[in-house]
């Protein structure tokens, strides 16, 4: 049954020779463009990487393909025919498929009601629950998995479900095949199985396209190579002839000196010490030390667990083991209370909209974590607090329509700086920052890295988790390398000059060098063969 | 987001404020539009004494619908404030009839029992994480049935006749419980904006993880706000039972809708963040108002139910309309 599916498929795409292809897509959220007049096309037959930083436009444009964000111009084709945007049946039913990277399947149901979802077989008496399983038991062959279909999904590893989604979009059809970051959430061995999924559909004459941070899966997998930056499409080539560098040089290769402040040198004061910290469900302790006025980078891959470091460090996070001082001394675990009084600061990322209340107002947000020098008995020091909180969002350059502008009307970058603001009103030690400038359009940016050198000139402890390189090379004077909750490399301000500091940090952060402790994907594929 | 637009200010008067303005205040003017209705169709309706009528039926609404206001901006709910009225009720009429000599006693007992049942909710959603939908749906059945195990399934009659004297002592012309009510809307009115309380409340519904982040003790805000929606409803129960001299495990069966729709109709959203003290006023002086107009009207009270039912989807929706022109 899929067989012929995807035989179809692979003749409709090859009657017009292109499979799916986007034609000069613009979009913006919010009045930040996201995508800048983007232009691709997939061949039947061909995997295709699609590379970029976080914030790039990768999901966005995948989204657009897939009929879920309705372009803002430009349009979608597949197989020479426009489809109508922001439509996800049309573009179901043109056979464009997506597979989202936070899935999508229904874990309460069982294998085969997961893929037969929206077309189930009916015969006079209802369900034909028996075909149906039949059916999916075939399919699940196919791509040699042995998995009972009455399973339940929810029972199944993510990678498993993963391919089970990859294969209910095969089943209905799909000509094109969108992967968000396939291979982020599961672990090596189930890696080498999707690659296995992924090119016998290749083989059978889908077009796929797969968006990955790992410059192995794209060597093992495309055929082509697309790299976004900043919302505008800087690389479109063959994989053969193209190399690593050019790559990772497209997807970075921004003007890294003007963005960037200069930063003072630090102290030799210690002021944050983490020591063997075990975060729930981590598998490995991290250490790590701050002194004050200096800004330390932590790089990593998505999973490395850099967020859950941070956030055990601050206490919102559950810790097994290990201890955090603040200027010597011992910070109580698992309250973020307590942190704040030891004047630690979170800004954590801003897409999960942790850092802000977006109903409540600039006034309020900005006093929040603080509340406590701007109230008397409970009672709130209006006057203080507007005319404290008026000069730091002025040191901060916020652009607003006065304090009682509601958050969720400020673009992402203003948000970022009323989170950083409320900090500012009083004594901060340590700054722990996550994926500072996520989200924040390139104007904000510089700013917001003005801000951190600032307050590590004051004599912060500045700890940065960020998925940026120029953000680590450039505004750090250390970088620490997180793989597997714990921390594998450390690079000095001099290493971090040089050339190659970059793809350094890339080998260190996904374990091609030093003795790692996890398998690489490639020594994994070695040994499946 | 460009400078000029965030910075640009809406001049005043011009169509756009007027706009504005009409989307904001769409509540009062609807108010304003049935008070005029009914005023024009009836002699008797724009009375002091009618205007006292109305406030007296909207009195042991209030109390509840503050708690709730409280409650619903946390992102929870609390059914189980009608039956927490009939448990406290029939508690403070038990307490007055065993000692009829210390009625105060029964006013204490009655309050007590109430904050109670919301400490009970209260830990039961921080502490156990139950959904308050659920908790709060458990408490509910509970409260009536032990109302009921009070009076041994029957009302408590009987009670000394100074028993009456909570809700109906007057003070410059108005009962305790109008004046409660008065108090409490200006008082958590003041608290929610000017308290650090009042902020914590927000911030939680708001977005639970970014209150946590700011080191706010979120489960313990979430404790309060149930204690406080149930004392309320204890108050609102003894009041209750002084009116008519008489504890009833009937008592307040249902008035958890009408506070909700109250705060609904007044601009809080269920998801919590959105909402305030005076919206939720509003809501029940609309309530109360089509209540006492459409019953002078002598409109049958099943025609009312239908109105209400209308008003309460046409506010939502005009609340929804409303927040997705905002982005």
């Amino acid at each position: 049954m899929a067989t012929t599916h995807m035989a179809s498929a692979g003749a409709r795409g090859t009657a017009s020779s292109v499979t799916l292809e986007v034609r000069d897509i613009h979009k913006g959220f919010g009045g930040v463009p996201v995508l800048k007049g983007i232009s691709l096309s997939l061949e039947p037959g061909t995997i295709t990487a699609l590379a970029g930083e976080n914030g790039a436009g990768k999901s966005t444009l995948m989204k657009i393909a897939s009929g879920q964000y309705k372009a803002d111009s430009g349009v979608v084709l597949v197989g020479g025919t426009e489809l109508p945007t922001g439509n996800t049946q049309a573009a179901a039913r043109a056979g464009v498929a997506i597979v989202p990277q936070e899935l999508a399947s229904l874990p309460d149901m069982t294998v085969y009601e997961n893929i037969f979802i929206g077309r189930e077989l009916r015969g006079p008496l209802g369900l034909r629950r028996r075909d149906m399983i039949e059916e999916a038991r075939k399919n699940l062959e196919e791509f040699d998995l042995s998995i009972d279909p009455t399973r339940r999904m929810g029972t199944l590893p993510v990678g498993i479900r993963q391919m089970i989604e990859i294969i209910k979009a095969t089943n209905t059809g799909a000509s094109a095949i969108l992967l968000d970051e396939p291979s982020s959430a599961i672990a090596a061995r189930e890696v080498a199985r999707l690659v296995e999924v992924m090119r016998k559909l290749r083989d059978h004459g889908v077009a796929l396209l797969f968006t990955t941070h790992k410059m192995s899966e794209m060597r093992q997998l495309a055929d082509k190579v697309v790299v976004l930056r900043d919302g505008g499409l800087v690389l479109d080539s063959p994989m053969a002839e193209i190399s690593d560098d050019d790559i990772v040089t497209a997807m970075i290769g921004r003007e890294l000196e003007d963005m960037f402040p200069d930063v003072a040198e630090p102290t030799d004061e210690v002021v944050l010490e983490v020591n063997d910290l075990l975060v729930e469900d981590a598998h490995n302790t991290a250490t790590v030390t701050v002194r004050r006025g200096e800004i330390v980078g932590l790089a990593g891959l998505v999973g490395a667990g850099r967020t859950e470091l941070m956030e055990g460090v601050f206490g919102i996070r559950k810790t097994e083991s290990g201890e955090v001082r603040v200027a010597g001394k011992k910070l109580r675990r698992n309250d973020p209370g307590a942190s704040i009084v030891a004047n630690v600061a979170l800004v954590p990322e801003d897409r999960k909209g942790g850092g802000g209340v977006l109903s409540m107002d600039i006034l309020d947000n900005a006093t929040l974590p603080r509340i406590d020098q701007f109230n008397i008995a409970g009672w709130l020091r209006q006057r203080k607090r507007r005319s404290e909180i008026s000069d730091v969002v002025k040191s901060v350059r916020l652009k607003s329509r006065g304090l009682g502008q509601e958050m969720g009307t400020l673009s992402g970058g203003n948000q970022q700086k009323v989170v950083f603001a409320r900090w500012l009103v009083g004594d901060v030690d340590v700054l722990l920052l996550d994926e500072p400038t996520r989200g924040v359009d390139v104007g904000a940016r510089s700013e917001i890295y003005r801000i951190i050198a600032d307050l590590a000139a004051k004599g912060m402890a500045v700890l940065m988790a960020s998925s940026d390189m120029p953000e680590i090379l450039s505004l750090s004077h250390r970088a620490l390398v997180m793989r597997d909750s714990s921390i594998v490399a450390e690079l000095s301000r001099e290493e971090l000059r040089q050339e190659d500091a970059q793809d350094r940090i890339f080998r260190y952060a996904s374990g091609l060098l030093e003795g790692s402790p996890t398998t690489t994907i490639e020594v994994q594929e070695e040994t499946d063969r | 987001m460009s400078t000029d637009t965030a910075v640009e200010r809406r001049r005043p008067f011009s169509a756009k404020w007027l706009q504005d303005m009409a989307i904001r205040y769409a509540m009062v003017l609807v108010l304003i539009v049935v008070i005029a209705f009914f005023a024009y169709r009836s002699a008797r309706f724009a009375t002091p004494d009618n205007v006292v009528t109305i406030l007296i039926a909207a009195a042991p609404f209030a109390l509840i619908a503050l708690g709730q206001t409280l409650v619903i901006l946390t992102g929870g709910i609390d059914l189980s404030v009608g039956s927490v009225i009939a448990l406290s009720a029939m508690a403070g009429a038990y307490t007055a009839k065993a000692m009829p000599d210390q009625l105060w006693l029964a006013l204490i007992v009655a309050i007590a029992i109430g904050a109670l049942a919301g400490a009970i909710n209260g830990l039961v959603v921080s502490v156990l994480d139950v959904p308050p939908f659920i908790a709060t749906l458990g408490m509910l059945t509970l409260a009536s049935g032990l109302a009921f195990v009070i009076g041994g399934g029957a009302p408590i009659n009987g009670l000394p006749a100074n028993f009456s004297q909570f809700a109906n002592t007057q003070v410059l012309g108005l009962t305790i419980p109008v004046i409660l009510m008065i108090i409490g809307i200006v008082g958590f009115g003041v608290m929610m904006r000017r308290t650090k309380f009042g902020m914590h409340v927000y911030a939680v519904g708001g977005n639970e993880q970014a209150s946590r982040i700011a080191g706010i003790k979120t489960g313990r805000v979430k404790f309060l706000v149930y204690t406080i929606s149930g004392a309320l409803a204890g108050i609102s129960g003894i009041m209750l039972a002084s009116r008519t001299i008489n504890g009833s495990p009937s008592l307040g069966v249902g008035y958890e809708l009408d506070a909700i729709a109250a705060v609904v109709i007044g601009g809080a959203s269920l998801m919590g963040g959105r909402g305030t003290i005076w919206g939720t006023a509003l809501g029940l002086l609309m309530i109360q108002t089509l209540n006492n107009g459409l019953d002078i009207l002598t409109v049958p009270s099943y025609w009312q139910d239908v109105v209400k039912g209308l008003l309460i989807v046409a506010a939502v929706s005009v609340d929804v309309w409303a927040a997705k022109r905002r982005e």
